[in-house]
């Protein structure tokens, strides 16, 4: 198979899956879903050595090393939760079919939704990094909006209502913003190249340096607030624990894992661009405010927070500052850290997520203060969850230990010594926060000495999967990987270098 | 032929004139509009004459307790009313000499001294409507005035003057000017002050209604006979004035005489009293087609009026008005 | 202090549209009937788009006629239609009172819109297509627009409220990228007809949910 058909594949496959599940009864969309996620992955993974070392590109679709970074998220996320479903549904679905009629109608008409938006959910975050041009990427990323939203208020609860209702609003008019910047490099770029051009990247890139300053830079803030206000940067993060909280567990692991990491590639986009036509030291100072500012609220949050899944959703707030500031330090090294900790934060949350889900299920209560021995309930998904935890926490042996120590020694050693202490600081106050949490809900004794039961064997193999992950990450990434992890780097730091 | 030309004092006395002599004639033509808009008959289009003339028969009282101050006020205001007419192009294209003697800042000064001597008066007397009058129509008069002046800026920025002679020869100039957008939005706010100060419907209803959110028809209550005859044709003055520095210097200053031509002159006064009275139907149908405002949403329509103006400027400012 | 030249006819014409946009997202700031705002929006599409084809005409871009037409197909009739069908559904009137009384509302969007034009105005930023002057409004639209979508309190208002934003944006468009490829502006105005389903489908569920179209019972969520 020639890489390029395996952009097809990638861009095409979830597609034809959301419109399968239209038809398709429960099972056999849960099963087309699955199939489906695990061709992308093995595709996403495939195109690992090609990427590393060249651009694949096909008609509107061009995955270069930077875009592939950010594919590998959305592909095991997508596989991760795919297999996940099939056990969150699974209960329902046996309850639904035993009490038949009415019931059975209104459950196959949320699983029907469910998979058709979780589908197309999936391809638009495939299709964003893939997209060849800032304006494809900016309809793919409002894609990715339209259908999460609606993803968030399946389940038509008061919260689920609440929450959708904030985010599509907020985040809609963020991306408003971000058609501004999208619009501005326009501009910008018609000014060297003339008025026939699509905002296409290699182009943009290759005439960066001849580029009019002020409106790259005016492009560029747009771009930060606008896409900013996806990734849940601070003060556009408000829709962020809401939307992660309220979504069904599935959604909120691919929200939190893969959406914030497509919105920040759109920024990383504008940022290579704007380093080249105007140098370091704007795009690091806009970025460095936002993600101490974010990471600064984050992890004051994470200290006084009473409902789990927000919790994890503050969280993911805290790991986007983590990157912004990572990008901000401009030195190579930590570019590589930002990219591992993509890819590991995808891992450890996406896990973390689905690790609460099941807690939710079991215990029917996002309250911490009321789930109570984890550990002793629930003998799979307790020890994953700590493990997870442990792992957002950046401790050893997990992907981000080595993805925030490769982030911090590149800031120290980019001279960014006040900001590099910052940092440690914040994550260490965020460290107390999740882990204090956590710590007492896994391993507090149970209030009822019920025995436990993991709920689905379906729920508990993604998550063994996605920690297993983390453990190559962390201890020792594939060689591919790390070719692809440094050419990455060399795009963003290319402005570095130069 | 020989044409007849006239010196400038005779064109600037004529300027007064018309506006002392036309004034009740719009007022009129505004009340038959209004009546055949909604089916009455309506008074005869001269009749506001017949009521001055009335009321200059009749006996006039003065409540006790006012001073000379209170019987002096009506004819402060008419002399002001008719001193404006010498500064603004009333009838010619080009400056009178007396026409340099204030720019539209002066003229603004004047017609706020007048209204400041009627709201003056009006609370001197005592009573109740007379002062409410006079305290709303300094209460909202605090954001018109504003307005006014940010109208005053625009011209002086359009124009690199203030003279009113200038602007109406600019508009004249070309059609760019008239559709540049601090131009359009300058004469908007203009029209919407003017029918706050001619207390015109979305401020308050008119003409003879007494009730409780009347404004500019409660400053008068307390003068009687020439006292207030005197009043109510300072107020006609007034409108006329007002209606002639929007069509002669922001919306249409065509028709004016270009010469001293006493012809030319003539034809003038005829097409000023014209365009007067097309304005003044469109006002007669706003007044047909709108509601009144209550009383605390006028801050929502002077604010409107703001709005425009400072547009007008920020517009300008940017190079692009 | 001296004059400024008048601009010519085509820019006057344009800058007084774009004047005009301006002031009717002041209007939607005040109108109190929600049917009315939806009305003033479809009227601002219809004069966005007039502007499109004003550009068409004078700068010879014959396919921003193209665009025109889609612009007012999409935003001057379909969009206000699925409100309006929305409202006639919900029954509701009124919109909601706001955070602050019509005045300040109406001051503060004068404030952000000086801002607006000041910041977009030192930014130096020409287009051979239209004047800066419509750039600085467009902004100054796109930040009413915001004022308008934080101080009303009901879903309508706030819908309406992103989509005239997105009135804003596209005549940022207009003047600084009038040559962007067609394809791409028809993208945009599609995926806004979806945000637009989507934001029906959830003003539907929130309706359903709490019978009423106001957003102040929306505090559950916080912290």
């Amino acid at each position: 198979m020639s890489t390029a058909t395996l952009l097809l594949v990638v861009g095409t496959l979830p597609a034809l899956a959301t419109l399968l599940c239209v038809v398709l009864p429960h099972r056999a969309a849960a099963a087309v879903t699955l199939a489906v996620a695990l061709v992308c992955l093995a595709a996403v993974i495939r195109l690992v050595p090609p990427t590393a070392h060249g651009v694949v590109a096909l008609g509107f679709l061009r995955v270069d090393a930077l875009s592939e970074v950010f594919l590998l998220p959305t592909g095991l996320l997508y596989a991760a939760a795919a297999a996940f479903s099939i056990g969150y549904l699974g209960d329902e679905a046996r309850q639904a079919a035993a009490s038949g009629g009415h019931r059975q109608r209104l459950f196959s008409r949320y699983s029907r939704l469910f998979f058709v938006g979780f589908n197309a959910f999936a391809w638009s975050m495939f299709c964003a990094p893939m997209a060849d041009g800032l304006a494809l990427l900016w309809i793919a990323v409002e894609v990715t909006t339209v259908v999460s939203a609606l993803l968030v208020a399946l389940d038509n609860t008061e919260g689920a209502t609440e929450a959708a209702w904030k985010y599509v609003l907020i985040a809609s008019c963020g991306l408003g913003i971000a058609l501004l910047a999208t619009i501005v490099m326009y501009y910008a770029g018609a000014q060297a190249m003339g008025q026939s051009y699509d905002l296409a990247l290699d182009p943009l890139v290759a005439h960066a340096a001849q580029l009019p300053q002020t409106p790259v830079r005016l492009a560029f803030v747009l771009a930060v607030v606008g896409f900013g206000t996806k990734v849940g940067l601070f003060p556009m993060h408000t829709w962020l624990p809401d939307a992660h909280a309220e979504a069904p567990t599935p959604v909120s692991a691919l929200l939190s894992g893969s959406l914030l990491a497509v919105s920040f590639y759109a920024i990383l986009r504008y940022d290579e661009v704007t380093r080249i036509t105007v140098g370091d030291r704007f795009p690091q100072g806009v970025l460095l405010v936002f993600g101490v500012a974010s990471l600064l609220l984050a992890s004051l949050s994470l200290l006084q927070q009473a409902d789990l899944k927000r919790l994890l959703a503050y969280s993911s707030v805290e790991h986007m500052g983590i990157l912004a500031i990572g990008i901000s330090f401009g030195s190579p090294l930590a570019a590589v850290g930002v990219l591992l900790h993509v890819l590991a934060h995808a891992a450890a949350k996406g896990n973390a997520f689905l690790g609460a889900g099941v807690v939710v299920r079991v215990f029917r209560t996002k309250s911490l203060a009321r789930i109570r021995g984890v550990l002793d309930r629930l003998p799979w998904t307790g020890p994953l969850l700590l493990a997870s935890i442990l792992a957002l926490c950046a401790m050893p042996p997990f992907g981000l230990f080595r993805s925030e120590f490769d982030i911090v020694a590149g800031g120290i050693g980019a001279g960014q010594h006040t900001a590099g202490a910052i940092l440690v600081i914040l994550v260490t106050i965020a460290f107390l926060g999740l882990l204090g949490s956590v710590v007492r809900l896994v391993l507090t004794s149970p209030a009822t000495a019920a025995p436990g039961r993991e709920p689905s064997a379906w729920m508990v193999v993604p998550m063994v999967g996605l920690l297993a992950v983390l453990l190559v990450l962390g201890v020792h990434p594939p060689e591919d990987l790390s070719t692809l992890l440094s050419a990455a780097a060399g795009q963003l730091a290319g402005a570095v270098a130069r | 032929m020989t044409t007849l030309e006239l010196t400038p004092p005779v064109i600037q006395a004529t300027q007064v004139l018309t506006i002392a002599v036309g004034a009740p004639l719009i007022t009129g033509v505004i009340a038959r509009v209004e009546a055949m808009l909604q089916g009455r008959h309506g008074p005869r289009v001269l009749q506001p004459y017949s009521d001055l003339a009335k009321l200059f028969r009749k006996e006039s009282l003065a409540p006790r307790g006012t001073g000379p101050f209170f019987l002096a006020a009506p004819f402060v205001a008419m002399a002001c009313y008719l001193t404006v007419p010498l500064l603004i192009p009333v009838l010619t294209s080009y400056a009178l000499p007396l026409g340099f003697m204030g720019d539209i800042l002066g003229g603004g000064f004047v017609l706020a001294l007048a209204s400041f001597v009627v709201a003056v008066a009006a609370a001197e007397t005592g009573d109740s409507y007379a002062q409410l009058g006079s305290s709303r129509a300094k209460t909202f008069g605090a954001i018109t005035e504003p307005v006014v002046l940010l109208v005053v800026f625009t011209v002086a920025i359009v124009t690199a003057t203030d003279l009113p002679y200038v602007l109406g020869a600019t508009v004249r100039s070309s059609p760019d000017q008239i559709v540049r957008p601090a131009h359009l939005l300058a004469s908007a706010a203009l029209f919407m002050v003017i029918l706050f100060e001619t207390g015109r419907i979305p401020i308050e209803t008119h003409t003879g209604t007494t009730e409780l959110g009347m404004i500019e028809e409660a400053r008068p209550f307390e003068h009687s006979g020439p006292y207030f005859a005197v009043l109510k044709w300072g107020s006609m003055a007034k409108q006329l004035i007002l209606f002639t520095l929007l069509l002669n210097v922001f919306v249409a200053p065509w028709g004016m005489a270009a010469t001293r031509d006493v012809g030319g002159v003539l034809l003038a006064v005829v097409l000023l009293l014209a365009k007067s009275c097309v304005l003044g139907g469109v006002i007669a149908v706003i007044d047909d087609s709108f509601a009144k405002l209550r009383l605390f949403k006028i801050t929502e329509f002077v604010a409107a009026a703001f709005l425009l103006a400072i547009l007008a400027i920020f517009t300008l400012y940017l190079g692009g008005g | 202090m001296t004059g400024t030249g008048a601009p010519t006819l085509f820019d006057g014409v344009a800058n007084t549209i774009a004047v005009v946009v301006l002031l009717l997202e002041f209007l939607m700031l005040r109108a109190a009937m929600l049917r009315a705002q939806v009305r003033l929006y479809a009227i601002q599409s219809l004069v966005v788009s007039v502007l499109a084809a004003v550009v068409a005409a004078g700068r010879d871009v014959p396919e921003l006629y193209v665009l025109a037409v889609v612009s007012f197909l999409m935003k001057a009739v379909i969009v206000p239609w699925l409100i309006l069908r929305l409202l006639r559904d919900a029954s509701a009137e009124i919109a909601g009172s706001g955070v602050l009384s019509v005045a300040s509302e109406v001051l503060l969007a004068i404030v952000v819109a000086a801002f607006g034009f000041f910041t977009v105005n030192t930014l130096d930023i020409h287009s051979d297509v239209l004047p800066a002057t419509a750039l600085s409004v467009a902004f100054a639209v796109v930040l009413v627009a915001f004022v308008l979508i934080i101080m009303r309190r009901d879903v309508v208002s706030q819908a309406v409220g992103f989509f005239s934003l997105e009135n804003g944006v596209s005549m940022v468009s207009l003047v600084v990228a009038a040559g962007m490829p067609l394809i791409l502006e028809v993208a945009f105005l599609f995926d806004l007809l979806v945000a637009v389903v989507v934001f029906g489908v959830l003003m539907r569920v929130h309706h359903g949910r709490t019978r009423s179209l106001s957003t102040i019972e929306l505090t559950r969520l916080r912290g």
